[in-house]
């Protein structure tokens, strides 16, 4: 595996799915400068956002849920690779989501079998193995999927059937190799999930508050190291179909294989928040901050989420929120580390100071915008 | 003796009383070394470990006899090394091939050094130095060949160091984050080297030890550079400056402002820089701790590196140790010795709990923030990975792994539920049928339903004691109802 992991020039023409999102763009970003001999094409509902300025990238249009227009387009491609990054909002209805990650997903890979498509990359979830239960302690790929009834989340079961349906297609043909990424809490320039709330939260002087005891380590991931991930899949993929049709070990292979990707550097929930208030402008001193009992904190959730479900509105205080910023949830990526090369290639404290300038000079261009 | 202070301490941290009298009272030693059959310089050496090391006698002797005089005579040796290297009354030429040929030094039979200052405190040791070159010939060959080997290693390196420090190249003190690393694997370093091949020659430690050198230069390296940070004050005053130059000047413009009491929170900044560095060493120490076959040398090993972790504690985010030594507490260090004499699991407790207690003091504000957070949990992910607390949940439930399966699931068990219900329905209606029949039956056999049920009512009223009009009318209706009942 070692000559997969050394930068090539080109990786041949690679399709991003989904190119003019959040992770796409970066991904498309990440591929012109690492690998500059790559031609790289875009698809997405509208690719009017995020477009690269390269004249390697083309941009096309088009639905995914559309069969007919895939195979016409992709007839007319013949691309490489793929790395399929399209997903609808987490908030959008259960049905959007299984027409976008099941139904599109498959559509993806029906319209690339048939053009002989040879690596297929897709971004799945690291949520796919979290149940209502569980936590994730050093969580790695040994653990099953939670889906269907024993998973609240529908989106996250409709991530985990795309999954499965990528990797189950892996060497059918032969000549099609395919492997999944599962990135765990994504944040950067662009983040529009996990940055912002943040961010309001401390215009809300919320950052006064802290739930539970703050010992639970959770992982965030910089966008771009996310994005080197799928880099590396697409290399490692590649460079397997050109070994074809030998077979590598089972304990170095890529295809038909799912991997984790973090910053491999799991912090406390509450101090990665606090650096991102930090980095904001925040300047409250620990000894300020009011400490709540988790319970305590639930029980009050429980009773704003249904005052405010009569008002038919959010309170700023979710039984959900106080989950999530109380549970552990981080993974073990020694998987990645091995078989994909992996490393982050941007550190945690400098993708938060990334992330909060950007967003921060996002706003204050917004804010221009709508004073002229 | 105990002072008044002592006593009013104790008796507000009574758990820390009982850790020590349950150190005093159930500690035994893994092994005891057996006076009787030593040779006086043996006896010498002995006396001399106990003055010159306060914090590893104890270990060193509890250590297995199979290794116990090889420590002991190498710990002797590089003391005696150190000695000579801190003196500063004597003069560089006479001082640098001296450490430089000391590796040679301690074969020469009956070699003394009388020539250290009078107030070098270990002056006596290098005055009688002839027994421990006497005790170190005893020795296996193979022991002698490892002390030689890094005896020679260390000499050069501290030679080198003084004579920079003479010709001022680093103003008496270090430069660079690398020179201070490089310090401190002269001075620490090397020692965890040594020790670890004494462990493997004698089969007291895997082997695949030595191939790791990181892990033994971590244990090295985390035991110095804590008490480095610890010691900041007193270096200081003794006009010694180990801290690199590289790390302070990120925080204040001369090395002696850290000591203003104007510059308090550039103080703290620095020293959580300084923790930080050692506190990435945190997991390759817990990693060497499992390499470790023997008893009395994992105790060796694992007390001094609890004894860190909690100093680093007790330095973190306080001032104090830029006015005075900040120590940790007698009950705090026999609950770990306690903890550090038993299993690896307990000391991974310990690290865990420690550095949790350094996390809960990091200020968001500083600038290393996120740094010293990823280390610890760099730290508790370690921790994880040998003594995970949670196993990969079985797929007992078979979750779905497609939308068609679970839909599939979804239909299979609305089918099972409408099973049940036309199951039950089923069942109650057969109930029913054949009691409607038997009633018809009964009913054309002439039973008298009435008379029944104003019986029944009757007995139910008498059950319940209760409706005096039931009561009332109870003695006319029993006759004819117990007639029937003969029927």
């Amino acid at each position: 595996m070692a000559a997969a992991k050394a930068p090539v020039p080109s990786l041949g023409h690679v399709l991003v799915v989904g190119g003019c999102g959040f992770l796409g763009s970066h991904i498309v970003s990440l591929i012109a400068k690492r690998h500059p001999q790559t031609r790289i094409s875009v698809l997405d509902l509208r690719t009017t956002a995020n477009r690269h300025a390269s004249p390697t990238v083309s941009y096309h249009d088009g639905d995914i849920t559309d069969l007919h227009a895939l195979e016409a387009l992709f007839a007319q491609l013949r691309p490489d690779a793929i790395i399929h990054t399209a997903s609808p909002h987490f908030h959008l209805p259960p049905a959007v989501h299984d027409k976008v990650n099941v139904e599109g997903t498959k559509n993806l890979l029906a319209a690339a079998q048939e053009t002989g498509v040879k690596a297929f990359v897709y971004t799945s979830s690291a949520s796919v193995i979290l149940g209502p239960e569980t936590e994730l302690v050093n969580a790695n790929e040994d653990w099953p999927m939670v889906t269907g009834a024993a998973q609240p989340e529908h989106y996250t079961s409709t991530k985990a059937y795309a999954e499965t349906a990528v990797l189950a297609a892996n060497r059918t043909p032969a000549s099609f190799l395919t492997c999944a990424i599962r990135p765990a809490g994504i944040f950067g320039e662009g983040d529009v999930q996990l940055l912002p709330p943040m961010l309001s939260a401390f215009r809300k002087g919320q950052t006064k508050y802290q739930v539970g005891a703050n010992d639970n380590l959770f992982d965030f991931t910089h966008v771009e190291n996310v994005a080197y991930g799928h880099l590396l899949a697409v290399q490692a993929l590649l460079y397997s179909h050109k070994m074809l049709p030998t077979v590598p070990l089972d304990t170095e292979r890529v295809d038909g294989e799912a991997f984790f990707i973090t910053n491999g550097q799991p912090v406390y929930f509450w101090d990665f928040a606090r650096a991102v208030w930090h980095e904001a402008g925040d300047r409250r001193p620990l000894s300020a901050v009011w400490k709540l009992d988790r319970d305590f904190a639930m029980g009050v959730g429980a009773i704003l989420e249904n005052l405010f479900w009569v008002l038919g509105r959010t309170p700023n205080i979710t039984r959900k929120q106080v989950r999530y910023s109380t549970l552990s949830k981080y993974h073990d990526i020694s998987k990645a580390k091995r078989r994909l090369g992996y490393a982050p290639l941007v550190q945690l404290d400098e993708g938060v100071r990334r992330g909060v300038r950007w967003q921060l000079e996002n706003e204050a261009k917004a804010a221009q915008k709508k004073d002229q | 003796m105990p002072g008044v202070k002592d006593i009013a301490y104790y008796a507000v941290h009574p758990t820390q009383l009982r850790s020590i009298i349950q150190w005093k009272v159930w500690h035994n030693p893994v092994h005891e070394r057996d006076e009787s059959k030593e040779s006086a310089s043996l006896k010498r050496c002995f006396h001399f470990l106990a003055q010159t090391s306060r914090s590893f006698v104890a270990v060193i002797l509890e250590l297995h006899p199979d290794i116990l005089v090889s420590v002991a005579i190498f710990y002797l040796v590089l003391r005696g090394l150190d000695t000579i290297e801190d003196d500063m009354t004597i003069p560089l030429a006479k001082k640098e091939p001296i450490l430089r040929d000391f590796h040679n030094i301690i074969e020469q039979d009956g070699w003394t050094f009388t020539e250290n200052g009078p107030n070098e405190k270990d002056r006596q040791l290098c005055v009688e130095f002839n027994v421990v070159i006497e005790e170190y010939k005893k020795l296996k060959p193979a022991h002698q060949a490892i002390i030689k080997d890094i005896t020679k290693r260390m000499g050069n390196g501290m030679a080198d160091y003084v004579k920079n420090a003479e010709f001022g190249i680093n103003d008496n003190g270090v430069n660079t984050v690398k020179d201070y690393e490089k310090y401190c694997h002269y001075v620490a370093g090397l020692v965890g080297e040594g020790c670890t091949r004494l462990f493997v020659e004698e089969g007291k430690a895997n082997p695949a030890l030595l191939k790791r050198t990181e892990l033994h230069e971590s244990m090295g390296q985390f035991l110095q550079q804590v008490n480095i940070i610890r010691d900041i004050k007193e270096d200081f005053d003794d006009k010694r400056r180990f801290w690199p130059k590289e790390i302070w000047s990120k925080h204040v413009d001369n090395f002696e402002d850290l000591f203003k009491p104007e510059n308090k929170a550039k103080a703290l900044a620095c020293s959580s820089e300084m923790i930080l560095t050692a506190l990435r060493r945190a997991d390759d120490c817990l990693f060497y701790l499992a390499g470790i076959k023997e008893q009395s040398v994992f105790n060796f090993c694992a007390i001094p590196q609890s004894m860190a972790i909690a100093t680093l504690d007790a330095c973190f985010q306080n001032y104090d140790i830029f006015k005075r030594n900040v120590k940790i507490t007698k009950g705090d260090a026999c609950q770990l010795m306690l903890e550090s004499t038993q299993n690896l699991q307990l000391v991974c407790d310990v690290f865990k709990r420690y550095t949790r207690k350094i996390h809960k003091k990091n200020n968001p504000h500083d600038p290393n923030f996120l740094q010293i957070s990823i280390a610890c949990g760099k730290t508790e992910q370690f921790i994880e990975s040998i003594f995970p607390s949670q196993k990969p949940p079985v797929d007992e439930k078979k979750n779905p792994v497609n939308a068609e399966e679970a839909a599939r699931l979804k239909k299979e068990a609305e089918e099972t539920k409408w099973e049940t219900i036309y199951m039950v329905s089923a069942v109650i209606g057969t109930i029913l049928f054949i009691s409607g029949i038997m009633l018809v039956v009964a009913w054309f056999a002439g039973a008298r339903f009435d008379i029944a049920l104003s019986q029944a009512k009757e007995q139910l009223g008498q059950l319940f004691g209760s409706g005096g009009s039931i009561n009332a009318s109870a003695p006319l209706d029993t006759k004819p109802s117990t007639d029937h009942s003969e029927l």
